[in-house]
């Protein structure tokens, strides 16, 4: 276990973990995650990142885009929403995902992080639309709300900004259909 | 076995909350806040203020140490900055520049 680092359950990082050996995450983090060895996140771990390194194994809760160099596995609880990228991907049956699944060798190379942000759309945009929806017909006419509901989501790092505007367009074009 | 551990060759930067013990071998930049012990042993790198319950240094830490408890200096360790605990020992070896505040 000499090199094996650990998050703990009562343990909560904002930041980014980089680094050789491998690391196993049973508590929360919100940031970054970028390692050598092999990636456990554990039942009962609660992550806003995107995750890179050689292996990944998943049985918690992770939002953010999960790249496995040689492989990633979703167990029985895993719960992702964003994209799962690596040479072999496994899903067992009671895994939660949603997002875009690219397997094979090659799909880990394109990790530009343009591509990164286009792939994660689909994911990280059927999240916010209930909600943007509800505020937007309680407070039809103002916009400031609808502005903070929109702005919500932003909060996951990079990508998403681009999302917002987009559905945004959608919805205020629809209201306003609805309102003539 | 600790229920946090950054292991060497692992660098964490930024902030890090925790209810357990954190035992650092590794890097840390940024801020620790932990209500258990803090361990930091030799080979690590901290440039990270760190509050604790209690604080064994080893290694080398930037930054100022809080610990409700206390902090030991121990030979080899090497602590730049402000300690602020009600019990401080520095044993032989170890080097340290800073102020000390035992609340007296």
């Amino acid at each position: 276990m000499a090199d094996v680092t650990v998050v703990g359950q009562g343990m909560f990082l904002r930041g980014s973990i980089r680094g050789e050996g491998d690391l196993e995450i049973r508590g929360r983090i919100e940031g970054d995650v970028e390692v050598a060895g092999e990636v456990t996140i554990g039942d009962g771990a609660l992550i806003k990142a995107d995750v890179t390194a050689r292996r990944i194994t998943v049985r918690g809760a992770v939002a953010g885009n999960l790249t496995g160099e040689e492989g990633v596995r979703l167990e029985d609880g895993a719960r992702v929403v964003g994209d799962v990228r690596g040479a072999s991907i496994g899903i067992a049956e009671g895994a939660l995902l949603r997002g875009n699944v690219q397997t094979g060798h090659g799909a880990e190379g394109q990790k530009g992080r343009a591509r990164t942000g286009a792939a994660a759309k689909p994911a990280v945009r059927a999240e916010p639309r209930k909600a943007p929806a509800v505020a937007v017909t309680a407070a039809r006419g103002n916009g400031a709300p609808r502005r903070a509901a929109a702005a919500e989501p932003v909060e996951r790092a990079g990508p998403p900004p681009p999302v917002v505007p987009a559905l945004k367009k959608g919805a205020r074009a629809a209201l306003r259909k609805r309102s003539r | 076995m600790a229920s946090t551990v950054i292991a060497q060759g692992m660098t964490i930067e930024g902030e890090l909350t925790s209810d357990e013990d954190v035992v650092i071998q590794g890097t840390l930049r940024g801020k620790l806040t932990s209500k258990d012990t803090v361990n930091v042993e030799s080979g690590a790198v901290v440039e990270a203020d760190i509050s604790a319950s209690s604080l064994s240094v080893g290694g080398q830490i930037t930054g100022n140490v809080t610990a409700s408890d206390r902090v030991d200096l121990m030979a080899g360790g090497r602590l730049i900055g402000d300690v602020k605990a009600s019990r401080l020992t520095i044993a032989d070896g170890a080097s340290f520049k800073g102020n000390v505040d035992m609340d007296v």
